[in-house]
């Protein structure tokens, strides 16, 4: 029994080892003091702790104290976090979540873990990708502590309740699913629960790998979650039964059940009032439909249908489009590709060198083009104008899904000119009915048609015509206020 | 014998209403005036209410056979016939409904081949749209449902676009009114009700309503939905054509829309005959959504791989039918079958069940 010997023996002076092990690492400080009353080791990872409390709490208190004992120190230390084991993982892994070590004895079995981890995140700052003239200007940062306090301060009830994970094998990253009880249904978080506590991965760097993970449809260009940096539009939701899933280290919460039309309803809609609201929603839709449509509708009617072009507008294309070499489809596709090479290199270029390539390539190449008889001016707009309006949608994540399916519909345009648009249409719709988010149907209120809640879809209503919750959450608890006051009704001179 | 469909895959009962009606609407509405106005001219009005009415007693009839049985058309087959004898029935049954898909798609390519691309291939074109079809059929009859809901909804602002013609209207057309024996009435009759069939799907997708009786209203305001459309469409026809000019009219619709012009559209049959791909959607999905849920019932298949040969049998067939008076022929003979389903067939097997469970209740 050589081996079992052996295990003993180890287990004897593990602790020890563990520390041997970690003075490998540069970063790891193993530090003795034999002149204080009672001597001591302290060690810790000097690029995890918060050398202040360290300097200010710890060490003058260790310097003066004659506790000999674990478990009297630990009552005596003016810190809230401390604890004593000699249980090696959790030693570990505290330690490597930014805790210090204090023994008495080099080769002590046992120890006071002391929580002192530096606390650098980034300063809460204005929303940059979904910034509002009107509203809050806070930003979901890296930290998840900071991102729970923004959500906590602004639903200061007890009913706020945050389910805590730890998921990936590796970066151990923290990720909480945060929802009302009593307001959000009981089968949606069961399935946000379940699906996040079900992620095996090593690595989880950003919100939007959980996203990938748990979303009902991950061969969808459709985004299933909404993506959102602003805490006030993670609230609203909230406040309406919604779950949102925030993930150390993502300055990004994801909210779900979510549906297709939320995806174009910008947080500012709510601060404008109704009318305007409603008028931009409307724009934007017009928008999205429009930068989907326009460069394959083009392709389709120069194509295959120039009869339904009246002539005054067929001469203002004929005469920019004759000396074009190319058929319209190819000059679609390439002036489209152009497009999204711009956008993607402005994306990876620092910002400043980004700006100076979008004039050249706006601008110059652009010129260019239609100077040397490469594309029409009429395609050059068109195809402008489209990648604009891709643009309006208030979710990023959104706006690229938008952008895919554009090519679809101009290789189906090239085939079969309206009709292929049709069918384009035809899979876009199958495939948007059989969508779902959280297993809910991703597009309500079209379908299934629920009036109630299309006063906040298409259009947003006043406020106090809302009184009740989206039908689509499923909310238990329905009625968000009681309308009965706002519904008096006044007579003339009253 | 109760059909139970779980709960997840039932729907409201007021989607019965697009249900019925997109299924109605197909591409016979692109040209089904002639055909009635052969008999009635002026009068062919009457004939769409007279039609429409008939089609609600048909309603009336298979709600109630569906209501003491709580299933589809093979349990009250089970009941009237027996197994065997009433597999047989609801085999024939499902062998009309996959026609009815693949006489819906092959008329709408020819459609596409006369008025659009008199090159397009058939078999490319049924491919293409049968992939979109199986996708759509494969989430279930909830997306099939909200193709049919989406299938009206989408294309409703075409509507709008018959007001049209009416700046030409000679509303003397319509006079004098009742100049047609009720023999005349009885033949257009026929051809009218052509244009109504597809409600009798019914008789299979019954149990997946939440509540299947209380959907017998919105089934009802359905039908007369789409009565109201055929009136609205033979009204603005009638007064459109002369009754000469309309009898020598094959689409009668499509012509219509040419005389819509915008400051930058004209043509606008080209956005309607693509619109209506969108429209016939409805139609096909449903009608093959049907013939495998039969399959699947009858044959204990799984729903999937009945739907696929249905799809490669639409596949093959579709192509075969190549001249017009082919189409017609297939036309004609899908539509005769549906004719006498619902006016022969229904009312039959309504009393013969009627008798049936009667007789069982005392035994």
């Amino acid at each position: 029994m050589n081996w079992f010997k052996k295990e003993s023996k180890k287990e004897d002076h593990s602790l020890f080892k563990v520390i041997q092990h970690f003075k490998k690492s540069g970063d790891f400080i193993d530090f003795h003091n034999p002149q204080s009353p009672v001597p001591y080791w302290i060690s810790y990872f000097g690029s995890l702790i918060d050398a202040e409390i360290l300097h200010r709490d710890i060490l003058p208190f260790l310097n003066k104290s004659s506790i000999k004992k674990l478990d009297e120190l630990k009552a005596a230390l003016p810190i809230e976090n401390v604890t004593v084991t000699s249980d090696l993982e959790v030693i570990q892994k505290l330690m490597l979540k930014g805790s210090l070590l204090i023994r008495f004895k080099e080769k002590d079995s046992q120890g006071v873990l002391v929580k002192a981890e530096m606390n650098k995140a980034r300063e809460v700052t204005i929303p940059e990708e979904e910034f509002s003239v009107v509203g809050p200007k806070e930003a979901f940062v890296e930290s998840l502590t900071t991102n729970l306090n923004l959500v906590r301060k602004r639903l200061p009830i007890p009913q706020l309740e945050i389910r805590e994970f730890v998921i990936g094998t590796l970066s151990q990253t923290r990720v909480a699913v945060i929802y009302i009880a009593g307001i959000a249904n009981e089968e949606n978080i069961n399935t946000a629960l379940q699906r996040v506590g079900d992620i095996q991965f090593h690595q989880i760097l950003d919100s939007s790998y959980i996203a990938q993970m748990i979303s009902d449809n991950d061969n969808s260009p459709f985004p299933q979650l909404i993506d959102t940096e602003r805490p006030d539009r993670a609230v609203g939701v909230l406040a309406e039964g919604s779950i949102v899933i925030l993930v150390d280290g993502s300055p990004h919460a994801l909210i779900g059940p979510t549906t297709l039309v939320k995806f174009f309803s910008a947080l500012e809609d709510y601060f404008l009032n109704w009318q305007l609201a409603s008028v931009l929603r409307i724009i934007r839709l017009f928008a999205v439909s429009f930068s989907i449509l326009v460069t394959p509708i083009y392709v389709a009617v120069l194509n295959y249908h120039y009869e339904l072009i009246p002539k005054d507008l067929m001469a203002t294309l004929v005469s920019s489009r004759s000396f074009i070499p190319l058929p319209p489809f190819l000059e679609a596709l390439v002036l489209e590709l152009t497009i999204e090479l711009l956008r993607e290199a402005g994306a990876r270029l620092p910002a400043k060198v980004g700006q100076t390539i979008g004039i050249v390539g706006g601008i110059v190449i652009g010129t260019a083009s239609v100077e040397a008889g490469l594309t029409s001016n009429v395609l050059l707009i068109i195809v402008a104008l489209a990648a604009l309006a891709s643009f309006t949608t208030p979710v990023y994540k959104m706006s690229n899904a938008i952008r895919l399916i554009r090519f679809p519909f101009l290789i189906f345009a090239e085939l079969w000119g309206l009709v292929g648009i049709a069918i384009a249409f035809s899979f876009l719709m199958g495939h948007l009915l059989r969508l779902t988010s959280f297993g809910r149907p991703y597009l309500e209120p079209i379908y299934p048609p629920r009036l109630e809640d299309l006063k906040d879809a298409f259009v947003r209503l006043p406020f106090k015509m809302q009184p009740k919750r989206p039908i689509e959450l499923q909310s238990p608890d329905t009625i968000k206020f009681s309308g009965k006051a706002a519904k008096q009704k006044k007579d003339i001179d009253e | 014998m109760k059909v139970s469909v779980k709960e997840q895959f039932l729907i409201s009962p007021y989607l019965a209403f697009f249900v019925v009606h997109s299924m109605q609407i197909g591409v016979g509405v692109l040209g089904f005036q002639r055909y009635v106005a052969i008999y009635t001219e002026q009068d062919s009005w009457i004939t769409v209410l007279v039609g429409g009415a008939a089609v609600h007693i048909v309603i009336w009839m298979m709600y109630k056979m569906l209501n003491k049985e709580q299933g589809d058309i093979l349990s009250i087959h089970e009941t009237t016939f027996g197994k065997w004898i009433g597999g047989i029935f609801t085999f024939l049954f499902m062998i009309y409904l996959m026609a009815m898909g693949i006489t819906v798609l092959r008329t709408f390519i020819e459609v596409l081949q006369v008025w659009m691309f008199p090159l397009l291939s058939t078999w490319t074109f049924t491919l293409v749209y049968l992939i979109a079809v199986y996708y759509i059929i494969a989430g279930g009859f909830r997306s099939v449902v909200g193709v049919c809901f989406l299938g009206v909804v989408v294309p409703f602002y075409l509507i709008f676009t018959f007001l049209a013609p009416l700046e030409f209207a000679n509303l003397r057309n319509l006079l004098p009114v009742w100049d047609h024996s009720i023999k005349e009435i009885a033949l257009s009759f026929k051809t009218m009700t052509l244009s109504y069939l597809g409600f009798e799907l019914l008789l299979v997708y019954y149990p997946f309503f939440k509540n299947p009786e209380t959907s017998q209203k919105w089934f009802h305001y359905g039908n007369l939905f789409t009565v109201f459309l055929y009136l609205y469409l033979m009204f603005i026809t009638l007064v459109y054509y002369t009754p000469d000019h309309l009898k020598r009219t094959i689409w009668a619709t499509l012509a219509m829309w040419k005389i819509i012009r915008f400051p930058f559209v004209e043509r606008f049959e080209y956005i309607g005959i693509a619109s209506w791909a969108v429209v016939i959607l409805p139609n096909v999905c449903l009608a093959f959504w049907a013939a495998s849920r039969m399959a699947k019932r009858l044959f204990n298949v799984t729903q999937k791989k009945a739907l696929l040969l249905i799809l490669v049998i639409t596949l093959i067939v579709n192509p075969l039918f190549k001249e017009r008076t082919e189409i017609d022929l297939l036309n004609s003979i899908v539509s005769q079958v549906g004719l006498y389903f619902i006016y022969g067939y229904i009312p039959l097997l309504f009393f013969i069940h009627y008798l049936m469970s009667k007789v069982r209740k005392k035994v």
